[in-house]
C-alpha cells in the first residue's frame, strides 16, 4: 500500500465515522458534561448561578433523605433483579429449551410482549385495583375465607413497588435468555447425557454457563431501567418509597437544578458501575 | 455377563414418528469386540436406530438388550454407551480437557483427582491431541474436534461406542486417515463400535461386519465380502453401487431383460425381477463381436472417468440406462472408445446374481 491511498483510507474512515461522532457528541457526550458542570454550580433558593461551588453535593452526602434514597434504590433494584432472574429464567428455560416447536416458542414470546401494547403508565396504574385494600387480591382472599381483615402493606408499600416492578420487568430478563437457550444445540446436551450426567448435573455444568450470556444482557436491561425508575414507585408507593430517579424529578420541578444534577451524575455513575461488572462477567463481543 | 452374551441385541424393535414407521422390527445380534458399519441410504432409519440404542429415544415397540441385561427402560445417562456426534457436539465453554473429563467429572463413578488425571491424559493421547489439553473447541481443526469427542466417550470405559456418521463432516483426505485410525483405535480397546454410515465404501472398508438398513429393517448382516459377493435382495446390491442392475421378467429359469433372454439355474428371492452384474465384472466388446463370454447388451459410450486404479466407463443401453464399466489399470490398458460410438457389453453369466419373484430349484 503506498503513502497516498493509506492517507485516502484515512480519510474514507474519518468520513464515515464523523455522523456517528457528531450524533454521540451532541446528544451523549455534551448533555453529561453539562450536568456534571451544572452539579458544581451554585443554588440559591429562586435562582442558579455558574460559580463553581461543592455546596450542592456536600448538601446531598449530608442529608439522610438523599442518601437514603440511594440505599433504597440500591436495595429495590438487587431485589427486583433477584425476582426477575428467579420467575424469569425458569420461564426462559421452558420456552427456549423445554419447547421442541420453534413455532410454539416463538408465540409464547410474543405472548410475554402482549402487556407492552399498553402504555407502560396504564400498566403501573392497573396494579392499584389489584393490590388496593378492597383490590381483586383482597377481596379474593376474603371470599376464600384465607384472610378475615384486608392485607394493607399489598398498596402504597415497598412490597407494592417491587411487586410492580418485577412484573413490568421481568419480560426483559426472560427475552435474552431464551435465546440464548435457544441457539444451544440439543446435540451437546444428549452428548452429557450420553457420558453419565443426570439433568442436575447438566444444567449446573452444561445449560446454565450456555447461557450465562443472556442472563447478563437481561440483567443489564432490568437494571438500567430499575435504577432509572421514579413511575412505578411514585403510583404505586404512595409516595412512602423515594428513588434517586424521584428525586431528580422534584428537584427539577422545583427548579432545583444543581441538586438534580447531583443525583443525575451519582446515577450515571451507578448505572456505570454496575453494567461494566456485569460486562465483567461474560465476553459479550464473543458470544454474539 | 456370561461369555456367550452378545455384546448388544435388539428384539422387534420398532419406532414410529406419527405415521412414519422408521424402525420396523428389527432383530439383530452384535458381535463381541467388533467394527459393526450399518449401511443404508438417508431415510432408512440409521439414525433412529443409534438413538434408540443411546437411549435418547424410546421404542415404541420391542426390547434392547446390553451385555446381558434389559435396557429398554434405563434411561441414557445410565447406560454407560458411548455416543459420538456427527457433529461432534463438544461442550463449546470447556477446553479439550474438561471436555474428556465432563463423563469422570459428572457422571456416577467418582475418581481422585490422580486417578482422573491419569485417565483424561491417556484417553487424549491414544486419540493424538497431546498438547492441546488447554484449547477451546473453536481453536481446532475439525479433524481434532472429531477426535476430542471420540476420547470424551472412550474415556468412559464403555463396551459399546455409536457413532452417527462420524466422518461425514471431514474432508477426504482426513476421512481416509480417520478410517484406519478408528480401526486401530477399536482394535487397542475391547470395545464394539457400531458406525452408521451412508458411504458404502465406508462401511465396506470399516466394518468387521457389515449390517444394510433398509426402510426401517436389517436386511443382510454379514462380512463385507459376504456381502459384496453375495447381496441376498436387489436393494443391497443397489445400495452398494457396485452393480449393474436390469430390470426385467423372470418365468420359469429364464430371464428376460434389455441383453435378451438368459437360462439362469440360480436365483435369489426378492420383491421384484433384477438382474445383476458387477460393474468390474462387465467387458468392452466391439458391436458386431460374435465371440461373447455371454449375453451381448447393445450400448453406446457416453464417458470415461479416470480413477487413478482404475478407469469407470459409462454406457447408455437403448433404454436410456447408464451402465458402468469398471476397468482395473492392473489387468492392462483400457482399449480405446469413442464417445457416441456403439459397442457390445457381455459377462460371464455364471457371475451374475438374478433375484426374482419366484425362486429357480
Amino acid at each position: 500500500m503506498t503513502a497516498t491511498s493509506r492517507i485516502r483510507q484515512k480519510k474514507t474512515t474519518f468520513r464515515l465515522l464523523a455522523p456517528g461522532v457528531v450524533w454521540m457528541i451532541l446528544f451523549l457526550i455534551a448533555p453529561i458534561m453539562m450536568i456534571v458542570y451544572v452539579s458544581f454550580w451554585t443554588q440559591t433558593t429562586f435562582a442558579i448561578n455558574s460559580s463553581l461551588t461543592l455546596d450542592s453535593w456536600k448538601n446531598f452526602f449530608a442529608s439522610e433523605a438523599y442518601v437514603g434514597a440511594l440505599w433504597t434504590t440500591i436495595r429495590l433494584w438487587l431485589i427486583v433483579l433477584t425476582l426477575t432472574f428467579v420467575i424469569g429464567y425458569p420461564a426462559a428455560l421452558y420456552v427456549g429449551l423445554m419447547v421442541k416447536s420453534k413455532t410454539i416458542s416463538t408465540v409464547l414470546l410474543v405472548l410475554c410482549v402482549i402487556p407492552f401494547w399498553t402504555s407502560f403508565l396504564i400498566r403501573v396504574l392497573a396494579w392499584r385495583p389489584m393490590l388496593g385494600k378492597e383490590g381483586a387480591i383482597n377481596i379474593i382472599l376474603l371470599k376464600a375465607g384465607i384472610i378475615h381483615t384486608p392485607i394493607e402493606v399489598l398498596l402504597f408499600s415497598e412490597l407494592s413497588v417491587i411487586i410492580g416492578m418485577t412484573q413490568i420487568y421481568v419480560v426483559f430478563m426472560v427475552g435474552p435468555i431464551a435465546f440464548m437457550l435457544g441457539r444451544i444445540d440439543h446435540n451437546i446436551i444428549e452428548a452429557a447425557r450420553d457420558l453419565g450426567a443426570g439433568f442436575g448435573r447438566i444444567f449446573w455444568k452444561i445449560i446454565f454457563p450456555l447461557s450465562l450470556p443472556g442472563v447478563v444482557v437481561g440483567a443489564i436491561f432490568v437494571s438500567v431501567m430499575v435504577l432509572g425508575e421514579f413511575a412505578t414507585s411514585g403510583a404505586l408507593s404512595g409516595r412512602k418509597v423515594n428513588l434517586l430517579g424521584n428525586i431528580i424529578v422534584t428537584q427539577v420541578g422545583s427548579l432545583k437544578w444543581a441538586m438534580a444534577s447531583v443525583v443525575g451524575v451519582i446515577l450515571t455513575i451507578l448505572l456505570g458501575i454496575v453494567v461494566a461488572g456485569f460486562l465483567r462477567i461474560v465476553d459479550l463481543k464473543r458470544e454474539i | 455377563m456370561t461369555q456367550s452374551d452378545p455384546i448388544f441385541r435388539l428384539e422387534g424393535v420398532t419406532r414410529r414418528y406419527g405415521d412414519l414407521t422408521a424402525l420396523d422390527g428389527i432383530d439383530f445380534v452384535a458381535d463381541d469386540n467388533a467394527y459393526i458399519a450399518l449401511l443404508g441410504p438417508s431415510g432408512s432409519g440409521k439414525t433412529s436406530l443409534l438413538r434408540v440404542i443411546a437411549g435418547f429415544e424410546t421404542p415404541d415397540a420391542g426390547r434392547i438388550w446390553f451385555q446381558g441385561r434389559d435396557i429398554t427402560d434405563l434411561p441414557a445417562h445410565e447406560r454407560g454407551i458411548g455416543f459420538v456426534f456427527q457433529n461432534f457436539a463438544l461442550f463449546p465453554h470447556l477446553t479439550v480437557f474438561e471436555n474428556v473429563a465432563f463423563g469422570l467429572r459428572n457422571g456416577a463413578q467418582t475418581l481422585s483427582k490422580a486417578e482422573l488425571t491419569d485417565r483424561v491424559r491417556t484417553s487424549i493421547d491414544m486419540v493424538g491431541l497431546a498438547g492441546l489439553e488447554d484449547r477451546n473447541p473453536e481453536q481446532i481443526s475439525g479433524g481434532q474436534k472429531q477426535r476430542v469427542a471420540l476420547a470424551r466417550s472412550l474415556v468412559m470405559q464403555p463396551k459399546l461406542v455409536l457413532l452417527d456418521e462420524p466422518l461425514g463432516a471431514l474432508d477426504a483426505n482426513l476421512r481416509e486417515r480417520m478410517q484406519i485410525e478408528l480401526r486401530s483405535i477399536r482394535e487397542r480397546l475391547d470395545v464394539t463400535f457400531l458406525h452408521v454410515t451412508g458411504s458404502e465404501t465406508e462401511a465396506l472398508a470399516m466394518g468387521d461386519k457389515v449390517a444394510v438398513l433398509d426402510a426401517g429393517r436389517i436386511i443382510q448382516y454379514d462380512t463385507p465380502d459376504t456381502i459384496y459377493d453375495g447381496p441376498v435382495v436387489s436393494d443391497v446390491a443397489k445400495f452398494l453401487n457396485r452393480f449393474n442392475l436390469f430390470d426385467g421378467t423372470f418365468k420359469e429359469g429364464v430371464f428376460s431383460g434389455p441383453f435378451g433372454a438368459l437360462p439362469v439355474s440360480n436365483a435369489r428371492k426378492n420383491n421384484s425381477d433384477t438382474y445383476a452384474i458387477r460393474y468390474d465384472r462387465t467387458q468392452v466388446f466391439d458391436a458386431h463381436d460374435a465371440n461373447l463370454p455371454g449375453p451381448a447388451l447393445p450400448v453406446r459410450f457416453l464417458a470415461s472417468e479416470y480413477l487413478g486404479s482404475s478407469i469407470i466407463f459409462l454406457f447408455e443401453t437403448e433404454g436410456q440406462k447408464t451402465v458402468e464399466v469398471d476397468h482395473h489399470l492392473s489387468l492392462g490398458e483400457p482399449r480405446h472408445l469413442t464417445v457416441g460410438e456403439r459397442y457390445t457389453l457381455s459377462w460371464d453369466p455364471e457371475q451374475a446374481i438374478v433375484f426374482g419373484k419366484e425362486t429357480a430349484r
